[in-house]
């Protein structure tokens, strides 16, 4: 619920809006005999996202301002979490499912809660190496496994 | 008599025993979804798509659609039944949908009723099932049969009117709700447009072809956006449990809930039918009902049965209403609806009127299982009741980091690429945002699912007409559900212009 958040959020619409319209028209035109090509449907749906926007910005400056309130979102234990996500994500193919899992649930946890390190590393190790033997070896999927 | 034989050979099809245990597991899941505040029936199922996925690869297509579909829809209703107890032993509900169920329940708790008021809503939930079951195999023929003279114009219309419903309710402001919704027909444009077989807006990226996976959009704005919530807002407390106590009801609560029960099944039955309005807004709705017909309505609040019994029974009614539509048109009515359509779609079944046709026994399984799905969920649900209320003491610290990694094996198991893994990351950090910020991500599912149907029938109703848009008007049905659509938005809206208070459905 906040007004700056929605006047952004309606701006970047808004250009998503323009961005659809623009790039609309250089999609090849249609081979298929009819006048109704493919880019019909997005070049009308991005005129009606830059219609909404614009009444989303309208309502906004209608809006009161309001104070901040309750407590300052955990962003620290958040970006620790989502960084390492990312570093999980990124890490996967080239070091594995199981080390990767492994090492991300144990910082997951840790950030979280600190202390209980046998807990942390059995729950960790259970999951990733759970997880591998019952999706490649039972169920025959594929994974990436250990770097070689 | 045609559709008796039908129902026959799906219990043929739930009764065996792979389909059994994918019943089992559903609502067992589905139970611990319910109960678990981390997450709803929306992230749940769409988290278990991929494992479904997997677990079901050695079989034919056919049966896997079908014991997939067993086990989702499983954790959809199964959900209905976990909502509750959260509700009644803490105070905090597990599912929107049993926001309601709060009020009075908890009070029973405090007052030492907790059994009764659990086992009330298991067999109201119950009872609600079966009912909403009952017209989903009385309605499933004649709707389809209907939907099946539709053309793409009356196609057309019938998904914008979906797409109307689900924003008109969706939220707070329906200008964001219609946002959404746009922005998710236009995700869903990208990659190569299935009439002409021109890519759009794929910008020579090899993954962006098959167009934008609706299970990475789906995992990464609801599970992934409801972990980051819960960790950026340091919610996880855990309340002090009430005991359970006595579970059997007594006979004075049996008398005084019966009659609630039949009414909240029903009404949620046909609350949850139509689109949009989904197992949240029927449980509002029988609360405030039974209130208004109470003999007692000053007990309301204070610990009176029939504001459990009710709501419990008309969320539970309202998720077996919402899949009429799914079923038999092809139009999801609601968030989770839309989840489980797109599963059908990945596994080449198309919902809608050909359903019952071509996939029978698809159709007739799910309906078949679902019937035993809500005999086991009693079963577990009134035993096992306590056991239930230890999961709700699962620590946060290991739940979140766990539901992250299982988003992105699922997402992995089935996409096998890192281009999906990053897109699920953005799509988590863009569900807390929107959420956050009152923008509700359940429409922009919707129409990501119902985009490429929309725009094939939309032109192939311009093709026919020669580019005439007037052909979506001249046909009476294709006007019919137009100015219904319209009506849907725009009531709300004038509604609020004179300053009554618009009740929303709000599906986490």
């Amino acid at each position: 619920m906040s007004k700056t958040f929605d006047r952004y959020a309606s701006i970047v619409f808004i250009l998503i809006g323009v961005l659809f319209m623009v790039e609309s028209r250089k999609i090849a035109a249609s081979s298929y005999g009819s006048n109704v090509g493919p880019d019909i449907f997005p070049i009308g749906l991005g005129l009606l996202l830059i219609l909404l926007s614009i009444k989303l910005f309208i309502e906004t400056t209608k809006m009161k301002k309001e104070e901040a309130k309750g407590e300052k979102p955990d962003y620290k234990r958040f970006l620790t979490i989502f960084a390492a996500a990312v570093l999980y994500v990124v890490l996967l193919e080239p070091l594995g499912y199981v080390i990767t899992t492994f090492l991300f649930l144990v910082v997951g946890f840790q950030v979280l809660e600190k202390g209980r390190w046998l807990k942390t590393i059995l729950i960790a190790a259970g999951f990733s190496f759970g997880v591998y033997y019952l999706f490649v070896h039972v169920l025959q999927g594929s994974l990436p496994g250990f770097p070689i | 008599m045609d559709t008796l034989q039908f129902l026959m050979n799906g219990f043929g099809i739930a009764m065996q025993w792979q389909n059994l245990l994918f019943a089992f597991f559903g609502v067992l899941i589905g139970t611990a979804v319910g109960v678990l505040p981390g997450i709803g029936p929306m992230s749940g199922v769409a988290l278990l798509i991929p494992i479904t996925a997997t677990l079901t690869s050695g079989l034919d297509p056919q049966s896997a659609a079908a014991s997939s579909i067993i086990l989702l829809a499983g954790v959809y209703y199964g959900a209905m039944y976990g909502g509750s107890t959260t509700s009644i032993l803490l105070n905090t509900p597990g599912e929107s949908s049993s926001v309601v169920t709060a009020l009075d329940g908890y009070q029973m708790a405090r007052q030492g009723r907790a059994g009764a008021a659990l086992s009330i809503s298991a067999i109201g939930s119950f009872v609600a099932g079966i009912v909403s079951l009952l017209g989903l195999t009385l309605l499933a023929k004649p709707l389809s049969e209907l939907a099946l003279s539709f053309g793409p114009a009356e196609y057309f219309s019938l998904m914008l009117l979906g797409l109307c419903a689900v924003s008109g309710l969706a939220g707070s402001s329906i200008t964001k709700a219609l946002i959404m919704t746009v922005a998710g027909l236009l995700l869903a444009t990208i990659g190569m447009d299935n009439v002409s077989g021109v890519s759009r807006f794929t910008y020579n990226n090899a993954y962006l072809y098959s167009g934008l996976e609706f299970l990475t959009i789906a995992v990464g704005l609801f599970a992934l956006g409801e972990v980051f919530r819960t960790i950026l807002d340091r919610d996880k407390e855990n309340g002090n449990i009430t005991k359970v106590g006595r579970i059997l009801p007594t006979k004075q609560d049996m008398k005084e809930s019966t009659a609630p029960i039949v009414r909240g099944s029903l009404l949620g039955f046909f609350i949850g039918v139509l689109p949009g309005a989904g197992a949240t807004l029927a449980s509002f709705f029988s609360y405030i009902a039974e209130k208004k017909i109470s003999k007692h309505p000053e007990k309301f609040g204070h610990g009176a049965i029939a504001g459990v019994a009710a709501p419990e029974s008309a969320n539970n009614g309202a998720s077996g209403g919402a899949m009429i539509p799914l079923l038999t048109m092809g139009i999801p009515g609601s968030g989770t609806t839309a989840i489980l359509m797109g599963a059908l779609i990945m596994y080449n079944v198309q919902p809608g009127p050909l359903l019952f046709e071509d996939n029978p026994e698809v159709a007739w399984g799910l309906i078949a299982s679902m019937f035993i799905g809500n005999v086991m969920l009693l079963v577990l649900n009134m035993p096992l009741v306590k056991v239930f209320a230890k999961v709700i003491e699962t620590p946060a610290k290991y739940l979140l980091p766990i539901i992250i990694a299982i988003s992105i094996f699922g997402v992995y198991a089935v996409q096998f690429n890192t281009f999906d893994l990053t897109l699920l990351l953005i799509c988590g950090l863009f569900g807390y945002f929107l959420t956050k910020n009152d923008y509700p991500v359940a429409p922009l599912v919707l129409a990501l699912v119902l985009g490429p149907m929309i725009e094939n029938n939309m032109r192939r109703a311009l093709t026919s007409s020669n580019g005439d848009f007037s052909v979506f008007v001249t046909s009476p049905v294709s006007l019919l559900f137009l100015v219904i659509g319209a009506l849907w938005i725009s009531v709300p809206l004038i509604m609020k212009m004179r300053g009554r208070s618009v009740i929303i459905n709000e599906e986490d």
